[in-house]
């Protein structure tokens, strides 16, 4: 992360859940007020499943069928955050990108150089296993940049309604 | 999506009464049409079968793990059955299978469904555990074996 007198670029980890669009909603009034640019980066989870082709619970075909429908989820939480953006003026640039999910989000904060990411509502931790294994526990911790995590869906709706 | 989230007590059946595949798949899909989780157990049945013919979903160390996606759910469903004794399941090493976990999820879930399978495969891994879960005695007890393996810590 380089030396900036403030934040240009604002990146938002987006999942295919109702939590990945409260914290683009986030992003996007943070986006506005700071007059940044947002990235929005979705990560369609190849190394899960090609460790289930693997471990032979997934044959081949089935693989890639999932993959595709992994691939459409995203392109479409992509676009739905897209909308948001524009429909506040803010520009936005948007990347589906495929691997181990901790290691593209990491390697795309390190290349776009953002200077906040901004998550959804992290998972009730169990136990001290869920810190270790859970993606965005171990994205929040490992980001070399500030991170935050957005947790109230409704306040934040009505903030994006305003903006 | 955690085991534990998706299987309850009710879920789960210790003792198997069949010992043919496609009466295995039909006996756990009793499970969750009994539980009102399918609209179409028949339709369900097929769906599964049909990944079934793909390849067999028994896997090496007495695992099965049929599923596939259907239109007759709209959400993720699961259960899980046990054998003690081990059934042929035409798995992998050639070995009897002991635990059946089914899953079955929406066309348009699949990101719940990879990360389920996914959870069964780290559990499939832990011998400990699976060896418990063969032995338990009860689904609550079962219950417990599986919300255990997943807590414990690394």
């Amino acid at each position: 992360m380089s030396f900036k007198l403030r934040p240009e670029k604002i990146m938002v980890f987006v999942e295919a859940n109702e939590e990945s669009i409260t914290a683009a909603q986030y992003a996007v009034c943070l986006a506005r007020w700071l007059e940044c640019e947002l990235y929005a980066v979705y990560v369609v989870d190849i190394k899960t499943l090609q460790d289930l082709l693997k471990a032979k619970i997934f044959v081949e075909m089935e693989e890639m069928d999932y993959e595709r429908d992994l691939e459409e989820d995203g392109e479409r939480y992509l676009n739905h955050v897209r909308d948001l953006a524009e429909a506040k003026g803010v520009t936005i640039h948007t990347e589906l990108c495929k691997g181990d999910v901790v290691a593209e989000m990491l390697r795309n904060v390190e290349q776009t150089d953002a200077d906040l990411l901004v998550m959804g509502k992290l998972e009730e931790p169990e136990s001290r296993r869920d810190f270790y294994y859970n993606d965005g526990e171990r994205i929040f911790r490992r980001t070399p940049c500030p991170a935050i995590i957005v947790k109230e869906d409704e306040p934040v709706r009505m903030m994006y309604e305003q903006l | 999506m955690k085991l534990s989230h998706l299987l309850t007590p009710s879920l789960i059946k210790v003792g198997i009464e069949n010992n043919s595949k496609e009466q295995i798949i039909q006996e756990l899909i009793n499970i969750v049409a009994e539980e009102g989780l399918v609209t179409d157990a028949d339709q369900a049945f097929m769906d599964v079968m049909a990944r079934e013919l793909q390849q067999s979903t028994g896997l090496e160390a007495g695992i099965a793990v049929p599923h596939g996606k259907s239109i007759s759910v709209s959400d993720l469903v699961g259960a899980l059955a046990i054998s003690k004794e081990g059934i042929d399941f035409a798995s992998l090493d050639g070995q009897p299978s002991h635990l059946f976990f089914l899953l079955i999820a929406p066309p348009t879930m699949s990101g719940p469904h990879v990360r389920a399978l996914a959870n069964i495969a780290k559990f499939s891994q832990n011998s400990r555990y699976r060896n418990m879960l063969t032995e338990a005695a009860t689904p609550e007890e079962a219950f417990q074996i599986i919300k255990q393996a997943e807590t414990e810590d690394v």
